[in-house]
């Protein structure tokens, strides 16, 4: 009869089903040999359970501390992805079209919202006004003092992400509308004309100059547009002064 | 408790317990530290993967193994079965233990063939389940059972002309 010699090995461990233990059993009862080894892996277990650990270095688990520390996903791992995803949006919003209509929406309701405007320069006639931008480098193109109603107040520089435009303001009765002039050119501009953060933003080019017009009332934005690209236009046949 | 104060309290402790057994797998101070430290970062990058409430000491031994394994498969060598060499284990040699034979039980369990060598030290140093070694070492219980065996009986042939 052959010893189940590793059937003896899960005994001792007593890891068997049942019936095998059970056989197991009644073999050891009748095998001096094979209760020798259960002996012996019973015994081998316990002095190999109280053999003296290997010990590591002094210092070795302060060591190994620092090393899963200083591996530790540094927050650099959600930075450089977020820094390059803010890179590539600050690359795509200079002078796209769509982030230039937020930026200068976001400057008229900031104007308009205060008690006072912040104007650098007040006046309700560009020529009184284009002096100061242009001692500060700006020359301005020919401009309407008024449409749709609306009468210019005063102006200021209005601080984009790369550049700076001229920011005028018109209003009347509560109405407001902002003109800007954007120094440089955009790319997405042509025919832009959207609602952007619940102001009607229009992007155009009028005579070389990039403008953009912001209002609450697509007609009253619909009224600069008129003015800019018709009687203005009208204006650069003369002098390059504005009325 | 944030997700790396859990891992040094949960894990690290075991960091002696990893080093026993790397160093008995390795049989090299230097290698067995390598050893334990890589299975630790290992497994504080994949601690998230990490079920609580089961066994980490299972766990942690399963990424101790997968990184042995993907040592020895990076150097093309094969489980060492050389002999402690002679500058001495960092097994401190404890008068009780010499006294006992445990120097001899220590030479011969070195000596033993790595697969049955494993087996043998995760259950009897250890004390994994037979399950948990199968896991452990990505092999089927019967095979467990098999290794452990052959692992004692070479123990036993190995001790068998020495001072039991």
């Amino acid at each position: 009869m052959s010893c189940p010699s590793e059937h003896v090995t899960g005994y001792v461990d007593g890891v068997l089903d049942a019936a095998t233990r059970r056989e197991v059993e009644a073999h050891l009862a009748d095998c001096p040999s094979c209760r020798e080894q259960a002996a012996f892996e019973r015994e081998t277990r316990e002095r190999l359970r109280a053999l003296p650990a290997p010990e590591p270095r002094p210092g070795f688990e302060d060591a190994l501390r620092q090393a899963i520390r200083r591996r530790r996903p540094s927050r650099l791992r959600w930075a450089l992805p977020l820094a390059a995803g803010l890179s590539a949006l600050v690359f795509w919003g200079r002078g796209a079209a769509p982030f230039v209509a937020f930026e200068l929406t976001l400057d008229h309701a900031k104007c308009f919202s205060r008690a006072r405007l912040p104007a650098q320069v007040w006046g309700d006639e560009v020529a009184r006004l284009a002096p100061w931008f242009e001692a500060r480098g700006t020359a301005l193109p020919p401009l309407p003092h008024s449409a749709g109603g609306l009468a210019l107040v005063g102006g200021r520089y209005c601080p984009l992400l790369d550049r700076r435009a001229v920011h005028l303001y018109y209003a009347a009765d509560g109405r407001h509308v902002s003109l800007f002039v954007i120094p440089g050119s955009l790319h997405g501009e042509e025919g832009f004309a959207r609602r952007v953060a619940g102001r009607q933003v229009r992007l155009l080019r009028v005579a070389g100059s990039q403008l953009g017009i912001v209002g609450e009332h697509r007609g009253d934005v619909e009224a600069f547009e008129r003015a800019l690209t018709t009687t203005v236009a009208t204006l650069l046949q003369g002098p390059a002064t504005t009325r | 408790m944030n997700r790396d104060e859990r891992f040094e309290s949960e894990a690290l402790p075991h960091a002696r317990s990893l080093y026993g057994t790397a160093y008995r797998m390795t049989r090299n101070a230097h290698d067995a530290e390598d050893l334990v430290q890589e299975t630790l970062l290992r497994a504080h990058r994949a601690f998230d993967r990490y079920t609580p409430g089961t066994n980490i000491r299972a766990w942690l031994y399963t990424i101790l193994h997968r990184v042995r394994t993907d040592a020895l498969r990076r150097s093309g060598r094969r489980p060492l079965t050389v002999e402690l060499d002679g500058d001495g284990p960092a097994v401190p040699p404890a008068q009780d233990a010499l006294a006992t034979g445990a120097e001899d039980l220590e030479r011969a369990l070195s000596r033993l063939p790595e697969a049955f060598r494993t087996a043998v030290i995760l259950r009897d140093v250890e004390e994994l389940s037979y399950q948990e070694i199968a896991e452990t070492l990505d092999i089927p219980i019967g095979t467990v059972m098999s290794r452990i065996h052959r692992g004692r009986a070479l123990l036993r042939n190995a001790l068998s002309g020495s001072a039991r």
